[in-house]
């Protein structure tokens, strides 16, 4: 090499960026986080939101039918019971 | 329940990655464009290319290539852009006042300036073989040339600056 290329590598010896070079480009990922991804993840939450109330709402009817069961069947043990005491009764 | 869909973990860590090469990325760019604000800007989009696209780096080796190869093409790109600072010809680049001697700064500062005179492919040329110590065979890769282009471009352009730096009476020691 040269006088001329030993200069050249001199003054293009790497130079540093900014020191907060780094925390800049993650702020840049952050920021750029593509519509969507953001737009299947507020998808994804609704989805589950909803799944979930729909179950709730299944559990409760559930268990209005079954305390509907539950006093269908003691009115209809006191109909009986009366049935029985009119029965003896005769 | 929603299934996660797994991705395949990356060959290489992003941060170690932006920590081992960002000198050499924006060195690139501030060597080809002269400019630090649009040097830092080139090398961060490189930077957040390189993420965008880490599912296709194979090995550090592979990163290495990939981020001098598009900080390479960002900055040609970023030049081709900037309308704010016309590129000057080289004779039209100004002596200084004081003659530099060899290895002074203002040597330093005035071979920068004749550098980003040259034309692009010539200037980045001479910055893959001086700054990041390539050879012929490497800078057409990475640059995409024929190794003659290279090895031409190498030619003209040290043989040009020679004959600049000799007219300011900056010579061999």
């Amino acid at each position: 090499m040269d006088w001329l290329e030993e200069e050249l590598k001199q003054a293009l010896a790497r130079k540093e960026p900014s020191a907060d070079f780094d925390a800049r480009v993650r702020r840049r990922m952050v920021r750029t986080m593509p519509r969507w991804l953001a737009a299947a993840a507020a998808v994804i939450v609704l989805a589950s939101g909803a799944g979930l109330y729909r179950h709730r709402q299944g559990e409760m009817a559930k268990e209005q039918l079954l305390q509907a069961m539950r006093i269908t069947g003691e009115k209809l043990s006191v109909v009986q019971e009366h049935m029985q005491s009119i029965g003896e009764r005769q | 329940m929603i299934g996660i869909v797994s991705t395949p973990k990356a060959a290489i860590d992003f941060d170690a990655a932006m920590q081992e090469h960002r000198s050499m990325v924006f060195s690139v760019a501030y060597h080809f464009l002269h400019d630090r604000d649009q040097a830092e800007e080139v090398a961060q989009d490189v930077f957040l290319s390189l993420h965008k696209n880490l599912h296709e780096i194979e090995s550090p080796s592979h990163a290495a290539h990939w981020l001098r190869r598009v900080a390479v093409q960002r900055s040609i790109d970023a030049s081709r852009r900037r309308m704010r600072r016309p590129v000057v010809a080289l004779e039209n680049v100004k002596e200084p006042s004081v003659k530099p001697a060899a290895a002074d700064p203002l040597l330093g500062e005035l071979l920068r300036k004749l550098i980003v005179s040259l034309p692009e492919t010539q200037r980045m040329v001479v910055i893959l073989r001086y700054q990041e110590d390539l050879d012929p065979t490497e800078i057409a890769a990475v640059m995409g040339i024929p190794v003659g282009t290279v090895k031409s471009h190498l030619q003209r352009s040290l043989a040009l600056l020679r004959e600049k730096l000799e007219r300011r009476g900056v010579g061999e020691r």
